[in-house]
């Protein structure tokens, strides 16, 4: 484990059967507080690489450290809350808007976490520019783009340590887009979050330089940032 | 009462034979080819319920529990061949949950009919255990089929929302509740549906049997009442105790769904 590392691979190797491995051997180190974006080509397994991360994947060997412990060594729904996944595609319930923010607190693991107020709720669809969004309206009417804040929002109330977001923007206009994007950032800024974020969208220089780690082939890798002036 | 039934000689049996000579050259004359299915049909049925019968004309004179429970347990097996047999899942084993869920709930609820409600001495009487036990089995079996081929349906197909709770923090069970809720309820709906129908749509077959064969139509709708609770209590029971069997192995104990989209993984 090195030192300020949050996340360690070690010599993992996963497929979704022996004969076809999709990683073989991958060693890294995810820095504690470090924001990455993770790129690769289609189907080379990035968001595979996250699932490896939150455990909704099991490495075929090797083994993958978070805070220095393998992660099987913590109950999965714990670490699925502290390691947590927004997935590619924005799943609600059938339910209202407030139903689905406040979902996770339904769950018997997340029982210590206070659950937020409609006043909270409000304040932060108003900050993600959705505004027009009631907590009574029903989640499945809203469009791809609302869903993708909202599901943003659900996995932020729960304050983990490590997000993993698999493109977050793809769905979002530029200032949408940006406002999860600067969230992101104050959050890394203010609380020390550990940010992963799939996306093919090029970063724009702003107040934080993002680590890149490059999939393909069969690896992992981190590579230095070129940004074009 | 015992000569309240007409006895069906083998003349008469041969005669009976005619509806199907019909249905034979009915087929023929419009070429519906099922003559093969309708002579291999009439066989198996003439075999099988000859070799039944003389079967349980041998286990009611033999008298004792082994060769009854043998039979119970035969037809247990059965049923868990015919509904793997029905519900085409590669990934997941199901056998042994399905059995396991069977035997529980199959003994609780014969055993509590014959020996308790029906008051049968011994409990295991064959005369009573082995129809009343059939009964259970044959109609429940559908029950367990058609829930747990609504679990494994909705699981693939909900995938992604099982996933989205089990990343908030969910455990498994919490991840698929609603797939396991609306897989039981599948499969007890018919049986709580021909609770509805029962004596008004239909006339229920071991009633109907009862009555031909002399017994007081009062007196057979107390077994019907009696039979038809126990379909559906043994239908609760297994298909809940199955569907959480399954539903247990279709997670890793990483809380992980082990059921994959058919595509990938399988190349």
């Amino acid at each position: 484990m090195a030192a300020g590392s949050i996340i360690d691979f070690c010599n993992v190797s996963f497929g979704f059967s022996r004969e076809v491995p999709l990683f073989t051997g991958v060693t890294l180190t995810i820095r504690k507080g470090g924001v990455y974006l993770v790129q690769g080509p289609s189907g080379a397994g990035k968001s595979t690489f996250l699932r490896l991360i939150n455990r909704l994947e099991e490495p075929l060997s090797g083994e993958i450290l978070f805070k220095g412990r393998p992660l099987s060594s913590y109950p999965p729904p714990v670490l699925r809350r502290s390691i947590l996944y927004v997935q590619q595609t924005p799943t609600v319930i059938d339910g209202s808007v407030r139903e689905n923010l406040l979902l996770p607190f339904s769950f018997k693991n997340n029982t210590q976490f206070e659950q937020p107020t409609d006043e909270l709720l409000k304040t932060l669809l108003v900050d993600f520019l959705l505004r027009d969004v009631g907590l009574g309206d029903n989640a499945l009417t809203l469009s791809l783009g609302q869903l993708q804040r909202l599901c943003f929002i659900r996995g932020l109330l729960l304050s983990p340590d490590v997000l993993l977001l698999d493109e977050p923007t793809s769905a979002l206009d530029r200032e949408s887009g940006q406002v999860v994007e600067s969230m992101v950032e104050q959050l890394n800024r203010e609380s020390g979050l550990t940010v992963l974020t799939v996306t093919h969208k090029e970063p724009k220089p702003g107040l934080i330089t993002p680590l890149l780690l490059k999939v393909a082939g069969g690896h992992i890798r981190e590579v230095i940032w070129k940004m074009e002036s | 009462m015992e000569n309240g039934i007409l006895e069906i000689g083998p003349g008469q049996l041969a005669l009976a034979l005619v509806f199907i000579l019909a249905a034979g050259a009915a087929s023929l004359y419009h070429g519906l080819k099922l003559e093969r299915d309708l002579l291999v049909g009439t066989l198996r049925t003439f075999v099988q319920l000859f070799l039944l019968g003389f079967i349980l004309r041998y286990i009611f004179h033999l008298n004792s529990v082994w060769p009854v429970l043998a039979v119970f347990f035969f037809m247990i097996v059965f049923a868990t061949r015919i509904i793997r047999e029905r519900v085409k899942e590669k990934q997941v084993s199901f056998f042994w949950p399905i059995l396991i869920s069977m035997v529980i709930s199959y003994s609780l609820v014969s055993i509590l009919v014959t020996g308790v409600v029906v008051g049968a001495r011994p409990w295991w009487k064959p005369q009573y255990f082995i129809p009343l036990a059939g009964m259970i089995i044959g109609n429940s079996m559908n029950a367990v089929a058609i829930s747990l081929d609504r679990l494994l349906g909705e699981l693939r197909k909900r995938r992604q929302e099982v996933e989205m709770m089990l990343c908030l923090g969910a455990d498994y069970q919490e991840a698929s509740k609603d797939m396991m809720t609306t897989a039981i309820r599948a499969g007890m709906i018919p049986s709580i549906n021909s609770m509805m129908a029962v004596g008004v749509v239909f006339i229920p077959g071991m009633m109907t049997g009862q009555i031909l064969a002399g017994a007081d139509p009062v007196l057979a709708i107390r077994y019907q009442i009696v039979v038809m609770i126990m379909l559906v209590g043994s239908t609760a029971i297994v298909s809940l105790l199955a569907v959480l069997l399954v539903r247990r192995r279709c997670f890793s104990s990483g809380h992980q769904l082990v059921l994959r989209p058919r595509n990938t993984g399988s190349k």
